[in-house]
């Protein structure tokens, strides 16, 4: 339940490109302040749409954004 | 904290509350008959008015997050709370329903174990709402 093997630069990014606020970065993307909070600390993987809209708002591959990590096995069963 | 979270903290208090005073006019405790109906309906009325009462307040007070329509995540977890309630409250049902028979081998009190099951799986689902916007899903 509590963390994902998938790890983000969000935070970064936000401060590389302009110091976007998470409130900022969830209107464009289409989801809210907490969600964007969520995804930053690792609590919730957004779906691919989301990424691919966070990657399009810094202008960077999704790969850039979004990395898995394959070392953590993964404790979520699919739902 | 998000809108939708603190709601499902006043509805959790609000089913916790109410139900806990119905738990108290259960069988062997209240008069039986009518009474436990009208307990039952006023329980009811209880919590649409402590809702309601919590749901204007919060909404004068954060009314921008309350506008904001639910988004994937919140969808997500509307729906694992839900599947999890739901597996409970059929549980809980079956368990009230040969409970209720094996003990009193009375209608009323049936009635009133299944109305607790369906208490105990909103309990569950909120519950388990908040676990998830807390934790992380």
């Amino acid at each position: 339940m509590s963390g994902t093997i998938v790890s983000n630069r969000i935070r970064q990014l936000r401060f590389e490109k302009g110091e976007i606020t998470q409130q900022a970065l969830g209107e464009r993307i289409g989801v809210t302040r907490q969600t964007v909070n969520a995804i930053e600390l690792g609590k919730y993987s957004p779906s691919l749409e989301v990424a691919f809209r966070i990657a399009e708002v810094f202008g960077v591959p999704l790969e850039q954004v979004f990395q898995y990590n394959p070392v953590r096995s993964p404790s979520k069963r699919p739902s | 904290m998000s809108f939708r979270e603190k709601s499902a903290w006043i509805t959790l208090i609000a089913i916790l509350l109410v139900f806990a005073l119905y738990a108290l006019h259960g069988p062997g405790v209240a008069v039986p008959g009518r009474f436990e109906l009208h307990a039952l309906l006023a329980c009811f009325v209880a919590f649409l008015v402590i809702e309601a009462i919590a749901w204007l307040v919060l909404r004068l007070r954060y009314p921008e997050d309350a506008r904001t329509p639910k988004d994937e995540r919140d969808r997500l977890i509307d729906l694992r709370a839900t599947r999890i309630a739901a597996r409970c409250y059929v549980v809980l049902s079956f368990l009230a329903i040969a409970v209720a028979i094996h003990l009193t081998h009375d209608n009323l009190a049936v009635g009133y174990y299944v109305v607790l099951a369906f208490a105990t799986a909103e309990i569950v689902n909120y519950g388990a709402r908040i676990i998830y916007y807390r934790r992380g899903v």
